[in-house]
């Protein structure tokens, strides 16, 4: 196998065995395909905000707070609708909240600040706000028509199905059709080239920012309407499962490397191994000892980590192997 | 007369190749005992490839080195320090956190006792001996950011002489000095000749060569063109040499001068100004249908009035207007609107883009032109740089190639073309053919030249003489920050613009001015400032309730606040690395799960209890080990790998305790932790135990001053042998064992784990960290500081508990907290500088 060939097939091999193996997984153990879709739904919502995460990704920046701005989103909607205002006014209510944290978050960065620094501690700040504001309580009772959001399909398609696909298409056309996506990868790949370039570096990177902050404003609505009611805790944690697309679907986490069409893969292979794993609940028998391993939750959580690693691993070291020619 | 004396230093068919330019060509140097060398050539004739093969940044291809008849063959600047070669860099990286006398101990190796001791009272020594020898005197224990560069120039030279180095490499070291420091300069040089050593003298300043040097060298080309005592040539004779005497006769270029009519002017410039003050009132234009040539020693200011033109750095005062029409400087994206177009001068940090296609290195500058609004059209894309690509030469499979797989020449027309497209009304190159093959040379002065044919005011700014003089209608001359000379015409010859941009004879006329050192930052002042906010936070809470200063609230502050102390230390010391790790919470989780499961062995206690401890650290090392390993080896950074891990460990830790407590642990591991052992609680014993033996590692032990090196300066650690993969495993190893102890301690204290203990804890930490002075950049920070964010945390929870602050609070409180840290420290960063 000649190099310029590995060095172009060789960032898929993992991705696409991956997708293969979550595939056959779930096929085999599926009984009922439509509860699939079902299981599916908290994958829609963590694939919306993994396609913003993939542009903010590709500057070579990374962002931690994505699950705490949907914390803060959901809290300032219940408490807005709590206090009796009506259910549009709460959600936009919501929205705006998200959106300051993003602007925040964005504005920090543009000043001077690392993007991991920054969002390591926005993560806490606005966490912490979520909890502060609601006293730690859950807010429940929420219309009926709101939680169809997060619960209905229509036409067998489930809503989160939708936000999905209208952030990806949104996300695929600005990244991959616009100046501002050509900007992304030029400023991942050499920030201060970009500067000599005449690209609008602190523009872009406060813009993005701040759409994160949006997205995961919008999300917080379709959680929120899934869950039925809004819970300060909402989100946490969403940060691993966002980032572990971005990364298992290919993009490179130093910039400059990948796209959205990565992170889709990396979302359907994801999505594909949690719920086929879902179905493997209850012990399974490792041969080489009496210990039955129980295929819980968190072996799936340790799965994801460790394919975070793995694949992160990988990509590095595969393509950069692949670049060396001389 | 008698023999010769056998060279101290001789270089034979030296030979050094880089992608696309040979940079040493079969060069034969040598450098005796006791006699100072001048070595002289234009930029690019191979000067510094030489010094750094003297000096032992890479070896040479071909030929052979000795060293006092000894062959040679160094593999890094640290071997050759070690057999005494001392050299002195225009621009040296250094560690700017660290101490002057550690800067200086560091190049040439900490001197160690056993074990790794720091020998800090030879260091010191050291250091002040020689600062000694200079005439004002420097502080050697401030941190090394706060010199000048003069100052860190003195510095150096004066070690290199204290440590009487055989041969003694300068580079341009009057560059910064002033007329005093310069006397100085060649004093000390007098004093190393008579004691013997060579020394290896490159500068521009000829007065200087003829002054001090014994023989001179003249390079051009890569080549070895004359070497012979000063007392045998002229400064005539010498820029002849440089220049070569025949290239400033009639060629091709020269016979294209003249055809070009001058057009309307597309660039003025009036008394423009440097608010660094790197040039002063430059006043120029520039015109349509000629080519400008700009040429200027480094440091000279040419290349900062570009760079200020483009809005890339500051101005002051001065008007700029461009056809005709006034613009500010305010920033590249406003210059690139204007008209104006620049070509930076280092092609691989600031204009490639090294993964992506020669499409999108071309178009990434004018894709406003070629889409509609906002949307691309790739198809117009393609169409532009297929067009570039032919107009330019410029050799590739397809526009869609990396363009990292081109050759410099090929690169730069991409980067030119990338620039063209921009359709400008004037064009400033820097450097535009340093590093570009002959072939190619040639095409981008024909390009320029075409370019300005058809009305584009080409400003061209080139330290190759031949190039200024072969393609230029006018040149200006810049010297010390401002502009010495016009030659228009036949008035341009190499002698008379070289002469022009030689420094002035008293060296440091216009050496731009440093800031004055921020004296007002004393030394302990971010100390100062924590103890103040915790006396402050104690007084407070002691007014505001009354079971603050009861016995049992304060053990219970003690016992927390030694559990926050060693975390933090842990955080800190990967931090100080320049690394970050976030899986310390699940670390001291899991670590803690499994001495409580040992714990819950059925054996005695006197053999479960330090088993458990012992099993615990080596768990909490381990997952360190792995976090560095896992880095250092997928090169993935520190926060995607710990991103990951924090989940693994929890993982492990749900998989081995199957979620359930750990609790009902033998009573004597229990109640260690609040017994009194001499008098002092368990807690607060272990706490300041932890923290003294990170005190002492970090700032008493070679291992520990590596890491923190390595965290001050990745670069200026890798020139003085200090190495990545050693300093990130003990840094991380570090932080997980003191993770593990923290677990054990909390376990003790609490008697019980749950699955989701310690989670967050990483977060608070880091938190107490970078309260505690710790910069989240790496390289700076204190024990002692640590351990007061520590208590201040501590406090503060304390605080809100007493007061009866809702619990719901404590998060905010920690990223508050958290953030304002962070700014403070890019505040103190931005201050310092």
């Amino acid at each position: 196998m000649n190099r310029a060939f590995a060095g172009r097939w060789l960032p898929y091999v993992v991705p696409v065995s991956l997708l293969v193996a979550a595939a056959l997984l779930v096929a085999l153990q599926a009984s009922r395909p439509l509860a699939v879709l079902d299981m599916w739904r908290p994958w829609g919502e963590i694939g919306a905000l993994a396609v913003v995460m993939t542009a903010i990704i590709l500057t070579g920046g990374i962002d931690l707070s994505v699950g705490s701005i949907v914390a803060l989103s959901s809290v300032v909607m219940g408490l807005t609708w709590q206090a009796g205002w009506s259910l549009g006014t709460s959600m936009a209510t919501g929205l705006l909240a998200g959106l300051a944290a993003g602007v925040t978050n964005g504005t920090l960065v543009v000043i001077g600040i690392a993007p991991l620094v920054v969002t390591l501690a926005t993560m806490a700040s606005f966490a912490g706000l979520a909890m502060a504001l609601s006293r730690g309580e859950r807010i429940a009772g929420l219309p009926e028509q709101f939680a169809a959001l997060g619960q209905a399909s229509w036409w067998g398609v489930p809503t989160q199905f939708m936000l999905f696909v209208l952030v990806g298409v949104a996300g695929w056309c600005v990244v991959h059709h616009t100046r501002y996506g050509r900007y992304l990868y030029a400023i991942g790949e050499n920030r201060e080239a970009a500067k000599f370039a005449a690209v609008p570096v602190r523009m872009v990177q406060w813009s993005l920012y701040t759409a994160s902050g949006a997205v995961a404003a919008l999300v917080a609505v379709v959680y929120t309407a899934r869950g039925g009611a809004v819970v300060p805790t909402a989100g946490a944690g969403l940060e691993l499962p966002t980032i572990a697309c971005v990364v298992v679907g290919g993009t490179r986490v130093t910039g400059g490397r990948g796209g959205i069409g990565r992170t889709l893969t990396g979302v359907a292979i994801l999505s594909l191994l949690d719920i086929g794993l879902q179905f493997l609940s209850g012990d399974v028998r490792v041969p080489w000892s009496d210990v039955p391993w129980r295929f819980s939750a968190n072996t799936r959580l340790l799965l994801i980590g460790l394919l975070v690693i793995g694949v992160a691993v990988w990509n590095e070291r595969a393509t950069r192997q692949a670049a060396t020619t001389t | 007369m008698p023999a010769r004396p056998a060279p101290l230093l001789e270089l034979v068919g030296v030979t050094k190749r880089f992608p696309g330019v040979v940079a040493l060509d079969n060069v034969s140097f040598d450098l005796a005992a006791g006699e100072v060398h001048a070595l002289v050539g234009e930029n690019g004739a191979g000067k510094s490839t030489l010094i750094n093969i003297v000096s032992g940044f890479f070896a040479p291809d071909a030929g052979k080195m000795t060293l006092a008849g000894q062959p040679v063959a160094w593999r890094s600047p640290v071997d050759a320090r070690a057999q005494g070669i001392a050299t002195v860099h225009q621009e040296a990286d250094l560690f700017p956190t660290l101490s002057v006398a550690e800067n200086m101990g560091l190049e040439r190796g900490l001197p160690v006792g056993w074990g790794g001791w720091v020998r800090r009272a030879r260091l010191d020594q050291q250091a002040r001996d020689a600062v000694a020898q200079l005439d004002e005197p420097i502080d050697e224990r401030q941190p090394a950011a706060r010199l000048s560069v003069a100052q860190r120039h003195m510095v150096q030279i004066a070690a290199a002489v204290r440590q009487s180095a055989r041969v003694l490499v300068l580079d341009e070291p009057t560059s910064a000095l002033t007329a005093e420091e310069s006397a100085w300069l060649f004093r000390q040089i007098r004093r190393l000749k008579t004691a013997g050593a060579g020394i290896l003298y490159i500068s521009h300043r000829q007065s200087e060569i003829f002054e001090l040097a014994d023989r001179i060298t003249v390079l051009r080309d890569g080549r070895r063109v004359w070497t012979g005592a000063s007392s045998t040539t002229t400064p005539e004779a010498l820029i002849k040499q440089m220049v070569g005497r025949d290239r400033a006769a009639a060629s091709g270029g020269v016979a294209r001068r003249g055809t070009t009519v001058r057009q309307k002017a597309r660039l003025e410039v009036q008394r423009l100004s440097a608010a660094d003050g790197r040039f002063t009132e430059v006043s120029l234009r520039a015109y349509g249908g000629e080519i400008l040539g700009v040429y200027g020693l480094i440091g000279s200011g040419r290349s900062e009035v570009a760079q200020t033109l483009f809005g890339l750095r500051q101005a002051r005062g001065g008007a700029l207007r461009i056809d005709g029409k006034a613009t500010t400087a305010a920033s590249p994206v406003r210059a690139v609107e204007s008209g104006l177009a620049y070509l930076p001068e280092d092609r691989l940090r600031q204009s490639i883009f090294s993964g992506l296609s020669v499409r999108a290195n071309t178009v990434i500058s004018a894709l406003n032109r070629l889409g509609h609004g906002w949307l691309t059209n790739a198809a117009r894309e393609r169409q532009s740089a297929n067009q570039q690509r032919a107009n330019l030469a410029i050799k590739c499979r397809d526009v869609e190639q990396p363009i990292a797989e081109l050759s410099g020449g090929n690169q730069q027309k991409v980067v030119l073309a990338r620039c063209l497209l921009m359709e400008p009304a004037v064009l400033i190159l820097d450097e535009p053919t340093r590093g570009v093959d002959v072939a190619s040379k040639a095409e981008i002065h024909r390009i320029l030249r075409d370019q300005a044919e058809a009305g584009t005011a080409i400003v061209m700014i080139s330290s190759e003489l031949a190039e200024v003089v072969e393609n230029s209608d006018r040149v200006l001359v810049f010297s010390d920050g401002r502009i010495a000379a016009e030659f228009e015409g036949d008035a341009i010859s190499a002698e008379a613009i070289a002469a022009k941009a030689l420094p002035g004879t008293t060296p440091g006329a216009n050496v731009p001015k440093d800031r004055p050192g921020h004296k007002a930052f004393r030394r302990w002042r971010s100390e100062t400032a924590l103890v103040a906010a915790n006396a402050a936070m104690i007084l407070i809470l002691a007014a505001t309730t009354d079971a603050f200063l009861t016995l049992d609230n304060l053990w219970g502050l003690l016992a927390t606040t030694a559990v926050w102390c060693i975390l933090s230390l842990g955080a800190a010391t990967t931090i100080l690395a320049g690394a970050i790790d976030i899986s310390l919470g699940s670390l001291l989780a899991l670590s803690a799960g499994v001495g409580g499961l040992v714990l819950k062995a059925p054996y005695p206690a006197y053999m479960t209890i330090p088993a458990a401890v012992v099993a615990a650290l080596a768990v909490g090392a381990l997952g360190g080990l792995s976090n560095a390993a896992i880095s250092l080896w997928g090169r993935v950074h520190p926060i995607v790998v710990t991103l990951g891990t924090m989940t693994v460990y929890r993982g492990l830790l749900i998989a081995l305790t199957g979620g359930d407590t750990i609790s009902e642990l033998p009573e004597g591991f229990v109640n260690w932790s609040s017994a009194r052992w001499l008098g002092v609680n368990g807690s607060a014993a272990l706490g300041a135990a932890t923290a003294l033996a990170m005190y002492l590692w970090l700032n008493r032990f070679r291992g520990g001053r590596h890491v923190v090196a390595f965290g001050s300066s990745p670069t200026a650690a890798r020139q003085v042998g200090i190495s990545h993969a050693r300093t990130w495993l003990a840094a991380f190893a570090a932080g997980g064992l003191l993770a593990a102890l923290a677990g054990m301690l909390e376990l003790s204290q609490t008697g019980s784990l749950q699955s989701g203990t310690g989670t967050g804890y990483e977060l608070q930490a880091i938190a107490a960290a970078v309260i505690g002075g710790v910069s989240i950049t790496g390289g700076r920070g204190s024990v002692g500081g640590v351990c007061l964010g520590a208590l201040l945390l501590g406090l503060i929870y304390n605080g809100l508990v007493l007061w009866q602050v809702s619990r719901y609070h404590y998060e905010l409180v920690t990223g508050g907290l958290l953030l304002c840290a962070v700014i403070a420290d890019l505040a103190w960063r931005r201050l310092e500088r």
